[in-house]
């Protein structure tokens, strides 16, 4: 772990190279990132695969109404801006064609933290990872008082 | 299960073990390396690369089980769909190594060996 993407992880994600971001961990299948999101790194969250977990009561479907149901269940709440509001955590969902791709947490310093599919994951800004080819767009922002942290 | 009225005779080439192993080796770097930055199983599962191995079928179980058993991956939609099995456990879902684990035993329980 050398603080950068090797380039050919790179190259998925063009606007990392012109934005601030670093890895902060090793590449591994544990997790991905909307349990990284919820807290989990020894856990996978996909709604549509017959093999993950998904939160009881929630409908498993690749919907972003699913996936705000999903992340209310440990307390996140939807809201209109992505700026750093003391007292609360945030997280965004990416979708692409309406389908949630990519979900990200942001850290107490304004920046925003990754888990790329299955290599490693990174803190950056959020425009870095905004990709019509694989994540798409910001398309939700929830959040929680941080007091309500499990 | 209905058998048939009278068994027909067909035909189909047979690939060496070499050959099975070559291909299933070429096509898990191409689906690895162009799915590796992706989020859910499940389009993952989808690249060609990986609905070609699962049409391999059987002969590549014990692969599969070779390369589970070094380090889990996400070869159990491929197993399920080759096998027509699950032996995950609804507590277990989601969870990489104990899935893994699951499967490498069901594969020693049924005769796989790799």
């Amino acid at each position: 772990m050398n603080g950068r993407l090797e380039y050919r992880k790179l190259l998925r994600f063009p606007n990392l190279e012109n934005t601030e971001y670093e890895v902060t961990s090793e590449e591994t299948v544990d997790y991905n990132c909307f349990a990284f999101v919820a807290g989990e790194e020894d856990c996978r969250w996909d709604p549509v695969d017959p093999d993950g977990y998904w939160p009881d009561g929630v409908p498993r479907e690749l919907t972003l109404d699913a996936f705000i149901k999903a992340y209310q269940t440990i307390g996140y709440e939807c809201c209109d801006n992505r700026d750093l509001e003391p007292g609360f955590q945030k997280i965004a969902i990416y979708t692409y064609n309406g389908e949630p791709q990519h979900a990200e947490i942001q850290t107490e310093n304004g920046m925003w933290k990754s888990k790329l599919g299955d290599w490693e994951d990174i803190q950056h800004e959020l425009k870095g990872l905004e990709n019509p080819n694989y994540y798409g767009v910001v398309q939700q922002i929830l959040k929680r008082p941080v007091n309500s942290l499990k | 299960m209905k058998l048939p009225d009278r068994i027909t005779t067909y035909k189909y080439p047979i690939k060496s073990h070499v050959e099975i192993e070559a291909e299933f080796n070429s096509l898990v770097e191409e689906w690895r390396d162009q799915t590796r930055m992706l989020s859910l199983v499940t389009q993952k599962s989808m690249h060609p690369a990986y609905q070609r191995i699962i049409g391999m079928g059987q002969p590549i179980v014990p692969l599969i089980f070779r390369d589970l058993e070094q380090k889990p991956d996400h070869w159990f939609w491929a197993l399920r769909a080759i096998t027509g099995d699950n032996p995950v456990k609804p507590e277990q879902r989601g969870r990489m190594k104990q899935m893994a684990q699951a499967w490498i035993q069901w594969g020693k329980e049924h005769g796989y060996e790799w």
